[in-house]
Formats: structure tokens, sequence, C-alpha cells
């Protein structure tokens, strides 16, 4: 018989309800058992305590929803001093130009082959230590600028490296950028470096007696170079003796050494260059005068094609630029770059021109 | 005698087996259209141990909607934000989240060189609840060591990134299996299980209709879109997919399904192109049909907005709209087939739950072909939304995620069967 043919009332309709009552309690009682095994099995097993959170570190963790602020409730844009260290070289490097310095590091990218390549060719005098710093880092970091932007059209076009383009879009970039290396070496204490922690204080004696022995930032090796090298300042070599052998130094204001001297094209920014310092001002890099083509620099006719740049100082090389602190922190204004003082010395452009070839010209 | 209810280990053990063997037993006989489950479903208790453990700490946290635990931002290392956005819809994707998490991955490589291990420790990143924005220069290091071809420092494509990490994930997680087998047909990694799709290409030849069928592995569909060089309109006869979807032709905007569509028509190969057919033993002129054979549990759809082409090279800015929810079945082979045996009306079955995606990730790209800025909005907790610009993130409406023009699109299958 059919429920829904069942009459509603009648002796038969007791049975019925009391059916559905029964059916009802049970699974309303199963339910609730249910639950009850739950708790019981879970305070008897140990595990009751679990679902209780902390309640303040709960409200620490709450989503923001405001202007201005991150879901943090932060403010946007605190996060520019981040550094990390390169996995490659170990040194400090700033997190915003570690793209740049990691391309340069390991070697890849368009730049570093030539550069790479130069070095090879013209690997005299110049120690291997030495020789490693091409770095650049700074490169315009997270802004994108005119030659920048250059760079990665050509790069999306032509992906071959040995294009004779690449050295123009380089050149753009150069100019824009304008950086230069590091900037780095200024901002921070100088991490100690492998080799010559490696050594003890005697060995480091007898070697700073004979050696130039100014350690290079980027692979925080001591120069091999002879006393009067021409790639570090006196004071430079001072300074790293009181560093190793005195009571250490805050912060050594590296030489760098590289040999960037040669490689940039004077840039047009004459202005810039006269703003850094040099530390003898005999030799005011060609850089410095207006007429930079007049540089003694040799470099700069081997690179007939390198256009004006517009700005930017690049520590062209006459003689010994290097450095020139290119630190676009933060996409490279020119004024960043005058406040760092170039302890790198272009001692004598002419000498050290020859030896040392525009290994560097992008540097960028 | 306590006279309360005890819970006895080896009862339970045994009671806990029997049901899992029973529940297998159930899944073999069920009807088809039911879901298959092949495992049964068994709630996490906590060791002795453990207890222990989570007794002498009591500060728990749990992740609730509210929560900010599992998003964090990403330092820009000099124009990276092609690999941040990566990173924050790889670590949004739920499974492999859930995957990392469960410290799944055993790695085999001896250096310190493996990329899923840094994954795995990107995401106790995300998890730890730290608000400063992680600076994942590790990740790139590793990543440029092992794809050489994406080195250097320039602005890049997020999607060639994407494809680049998964196949570099792909490669050192084969040692999980201890399945040495090149052989990519085989690998069951968790990138192949979650990202890898297969895609059927017929060829039809049209004298003798035989049909030649290839199936390849994808991770990702590139969609051309309309505005570029290659014509697209008009579409294929066959109004299937755009009312299923829900999206709306009367605005004249594009849709995801209508490049879908183009994606799936049949293409006359023209008479330049002949293929060799094997039934006629000659060159015949062909059509060719791409359509899905499996879809993977992540699908990822690549709006190809940078053209470059010969002459010129610019990107598209036409505005495509995409769904919150997509079904892929008017796309898959098997609907083709049933199409081609003349059922043109696909009904849609309410219970083929198959073919269901919600979106859960999309990069966008602003600025121009040389210069411009990848962001990503993430969606988490279901229905929350949050824009990921580098190192900022901020809470975002679903408005402003399907209004944004979209580049890479993420979407993740509904309901996902446990193997």
């Amino acid at each position: 018989m059919k429920m829904e043919d069942m009459p509603l009332s009648g002796p038969d309709n007791t049975k019925l309800e009391s059916l559905v009552h029964d059916i009802y309690s049970e699974l309303v009682e199963d339910a609730c058992l249910g639950l009850c095994f739950e708790v019981h099995r879970a305070v008897k097993q140990g595990y009751f305590f679990l679902d209780e959170t902390d309640q303040e570190s709960m409200k620490e963790f709450e989503i923001v929803d405001q202007p201005g602020v991150d879901i943090f409730g932060q403010v946007y844009n605190q996060w520019k001093n981040k550094e990390c260290e390169c996995p490659n070289c170990k040194r400090l490097i700033a997190a915003s130009r570690f793209a740049p310095h990691l391309e340069k590091c390991l070697g890849m990218g368009r730049n570093s082959s030539r550069i790479a390549n130069r070095r090879l060719a013209s690997n005299n005098n110049m120690s291997k230590s030495e020789s490693d710093q091409e770095d650049n880092d700074d490169l315009n970091d997270n802004d994108w600028s005119y030659g920048a932007e250059k760079k990665a059209k050509k790069r999306k076009s032509d992906k071959n490296q040995n294009s004779p383009r690449r050295s123009k879009s380089m050149k753009h970039k150069n100019g824009e950028l304008g950086t230069i290396v590091t900037s780095e070496p200024y901002k921070y204490n100088f991490n100690t470096g492998i080799s010559y922690e490696t050594l003890g204080p005697d060995e480091v004696r007898s070697l700073l007696t004979t050696q130039c022995g100014v350690i290079s930032e980027h692979t925080k090796k001591m120069c091999t170079r002879s006393q009067r090298c021409p790639q570090h300042t006196d004071e430079q070599r001072r300074a790293v003796r009181v560093f190793l052998l005195g009571p250490s130094a805050p912060t050594l204001p590296d030489a760098d050494p590289v040999v960037e001297n040669d490689g940039f094209d004077i840039p047009d920014g004459q202005t810039l260059m006269s703003r850094l310092q040099w530390e003898d001002s005999s030799d005011i890099s060609p850089t410095d005068s207006a007429s930079s083509k007049a540089s003694t620099n040799p470099s700069d006719s081997r690179r007939p094609k390198k256009k004006k740049r517009p700005s930017l100082g690049l520590n062209s090389g006459g003689g010994g630029g290097g450095g020139g602190g290119s630190s676009s922190l933060t996409g490279g204004s020119s004024s960043s770059q005058s406040n760092i003082s170039l302890s790198t010395k272009k001692k004598r452009p002419k000498l050290s021109a020859p030896s040392i070839p525009s290994i560097y010209d992008d540097l960028n | 005698m306590c006279q309360d209810y005890i819970y006895d280990k080896e009862m339970e053990q045994i009671a806990k087996e029997e049901q899992r063997k029973a529940w297998k037993m159930q899944g073999k006989t069920t009807h088809k259209l039911c879901v298959k489950l092949r495992e049964k479903y068994s709630t996490w208790e906590p060791t002795k141990r453990e207890l222990e453990l989570l007794r002498h700490n009591p500060k728990r946290r749990r992740i609730t909607s509210n929560c900010t635990i599992g998003l964090r931002g990403l330092i820009n290392l000099g124009n990276t934000c092609f690999m941040n956005c990566i990173v924050q819809a790889l670590t949004h994707t739920p499974l492999l989240r859930d995957f990392f998490l469960s410290d799944r991955h055993k790695c085999e490589m001896q250096s310190n060189s493996c990329l899923v291990c840094e994954m795995s420790q990107l995401f106790q990143e995300f998890y730890s609840g730290h608000r400063s924005p992680h600076i994942p220069f590790r990740l790139l290091h590793l990543v440029w060591t092992h794809a050489r071809h994406l080195a250097g420092y320039e602005q890049q494509d997020a999607h060639e990134f994407l494809i680049a990490a998964l196949d570099v994930l792909h490669r050192h997680c084969k040692d999980d299996n201890g399945k040495k087998a090149n052989n990519p047909n085989h690998c069951n990694c968790i990138i192949d299980q979650i990202f890898t799709g297969g895609l059927q290409s017929d060829v039809t030849c049209q004298v003798c209709h035989g049909v030649s069928t290839t199936i390849d592995p994808f991770w990702d569909i590139s969609l051309d879109l309309p505005g570029s060089s290659t014509p697209f309109w008009p579409l294929s006869p066959g109004g299937d997919g755009s009312a299923l979807n829900g999206e709306s032709h009367t605005t004249g905007a594009t849709t995801l399904t209508d490049c879908l569509r183009r994606f799936t028509r049949p293409e006359h190969l023209g008479s330049s192109a002949k293929i060799k057919c094997s039934g006629c033993h000659s060159y015949q002129e062909s059509t060719k049909q791409l359509t899905m054979k499996k879809l993977p549990i992540v699908a990822c759809f690549h709006l190809k907005r940078f053209e470059h082409s010969a002459k010129l090279r610019r990107k598209i800015t036409t505005y495509v709209s995409f769904p919150l929810e997509l079904d892929m079945t008017p796309f898959m082979a098997s609907s083709k087939e049933s199409r081609m045996n003349g059922q043109y009306q696909q009904a849609v079955d309410p219970f083929n739950n198959d073919n269901k995606y919600s979106l859960f990730a999309v990069v966008n790209h602003q600025g121009t072909l040389e210069s411009g800025h990848y962001t990503t909005f993430i969606r988490q907790h279901k229905d929350q939304w949050f824009k990921c610009d580098d190192a900022i993130i901020t809470k975002a409406s679903i408005k402003d995620v399907l209004d944004s023009e979209g580049y890479l699109l993420f979407y993740h299958k509904q309901f996902l069967e446990y193997e």
C-alpha cells in the first residue's frame, strides 16, 4: 500500500506516525552521537586541543584592505635596501640589481662573452683576479629607460650574440644608463673575501711587502701587481694594510681595478664627470675635460662606432676609469653617481691605457 | 572498569583496513557516472610524537579566509617581474602547494642545484608568515643555470619563463620517481600530473577521408588573437561553446571561448602544403584539426599578444573576455567525435564534471613590447582575489580580474579524482 494512498486518519495512522517518529529520532541520534563520538575520541586520544588557535597570532595575520598599504598593512616601496648573496661569487649584492649582476657573474648575456673575449685577447700583465672584474652591476634596474628598451627590442629580434648590431645597442644602453661599475663597494662594509682570509697574518704581511695588495671588490682577491701598480692608489694600499694588518677598518674604498678604463666612450656628460672626485687631481682623466676625444686613451680610437652618449658618466676611461660610481641604485640618476667618490685612480692614463684594452665597453 | 568507551589501536587498524577494502570494492563496481574514488579518503590523525610537539607549541595559527599566510611579495631583482608573476601563479596552484607543503619531494640530486628543492623552499617562505617580501635570487640563479637560453638581464617573456621553469622542474622531478626513463610519455612527476595535457592533431585527407592522428603533450595552449596578422574570423560553423560558458557575444568583445573555437577549428591546409596520405599513397590536400585529447589538471592559456612577425613587432591589446568558470567539453576530442557522428547539439551532461575548470590566476602585462611590467591576480580561499605586483600584494575584486587584459590564464580543474 503506498503511503500516499493512506487515509489521514485511522488506526493504522498511529503506527505510521510512530514509525516515522522512530526513523526521525534514529537519524537525529545518529547525527548527535556521531559528533559526540568524534569529540570523545579526540579528547581520549589527546588531540582535541589542536583546534584551538592562538588569538593574538591570528590577529597579526589579518588581511588589511586599505589604500596606500598592502595586505600586511605595510606601506609600499619601502624595500629598497634589500641585499642578497650571489651564489656564484658570494658577494653581497643589492637585490634590485641582482639580475644584471648575475648575468655578468655567470658570464651569460650578450656582453659578457664579448668582455671575456677581449680580456683574453689582451691579457698581459693583468692578473687573473683583476680581469675578473667586469661587473657593472648596476645597470638600471627597475625602470626601463630608452636605452634598455632598445636593447630589449634588439634582443627580441635578434638573439644571435654575435650580431654586429650588438655593440651599437650596448652603446645606447650605456649612454642611457650610465652605469658603471660597482657602487656597492661604497655602500656596505666589505665582506671578507676568501682568498686573503685563508692566509695567515705572516703570509699576508709578506705578501703586502711585495705586492700592491688592494683587494678587488669583485673577487675579493688581492691585487698581485707591483706596489706601484697604476690601478690602485697609495691611499688604497695603505688602507688595505691597515685593514689586514692593523685594526680593522670599516670600509674599504675599493678600487675597482677594472679596467674599465678604456672601455668607455667618453660620455658627453662631462659635467657629470667633473663632479666626480678624483684622488689625484693631476691626472684628471680625460673624462673630466670636455674634450674627451683628446684623451690619451687609445681605446677610443678602437671604437669609432660608439655613439655619443647623452648622459651619465661612464667612467670612461681615459685611463683608469674604472669605476665610476655608477650606482644607479634606483634607476640610475646621474646625481647619484656623482656622489660617489672614485677612489680608483687613473693615475697615468697614458701608461695604463695601452696595457688595458677596452674590455669593458659596456660595463653597463 | 571505567565504563567509558575506549579506542583500541589494533581494533581500529583492522576496522580501517576493512573499510578501505570495502570502499575499493565498491569503486570497481560503481556506475560510470559516479565519481571514481579508488582510495578511501581518511582524515589525518596525529601520532603521539606529533601530539607532543604540538602541545609544546601552543601558538597555532589556522589559515582562515581572512589570513595573510600563504601570500607574500617578491622583490624585483632587476626587471624580473616576468619571473615574479609566474612564481605567484605557481605558488597559488592548489595541487602544487599541497604537494610541496606535505614534503613529497625527496631529492636525489647531489648538489645544491635542484630546482624542485628550491620550489619547496619557496613554499616554506610563502607560508612562513613573514610579511617582508621574499628575495628570489636563488631561484633566478638556478633557473638561469639550468635554462641557459633564458639567461640575460633583459626583460623577458613570462610565458617563456613558465615553460622553461616547468621544463627544469620536470627534469629535476624525474629523480623523484626513480624512473630514469627519458620517455616524456611515461613520466609521472608532479609537474606532469598537474600540467601536462594531450593535444590531438587530426589530419584528414580530402580525397580518401582517411584520418591520421597524433597526440602531443602540451603544458599550455597558445591562442591567436584578433588583430594579429593571421586572420581570426570567421570561425568554423557550429555554435558550440559560446552559450555554454555564459559569455555574451552581444558586446562584440572576443571571448576566450572564441579563441578556443578558432584553435580547434578544422583548417584547410592549402595546396602548397600537401600531406602524404597513407591511404591514397600520394600527396593530397588535407584539413587539420586540433582538439584536446587529455586535459591537464591545470590548464594554462597563453594569449599571443606579442607579435614578432617579419615586418612588425607589436603588442596586441585587444580585450579578450574570459570567464571564471570554463567548460572545456566542446573542445575535447571526444566531443569532436560525437559531432562528426552527426550529433551536433551536445546535450550538456550535468553529471560530467570532468571538463569544468575554475580560474585561479591571471598574469597581465602592461606597457609596450619593449618595456612593460607584469602583474598577477591570484585566487585564494575560494573567492578572494589578490593582485601581486612584485613586492606589493593588495586585495582585488573579481571585477578587476575579469576586466583585465589577460596574458596568461590559469584554470584549475574543479573536480579531482583521487588515485
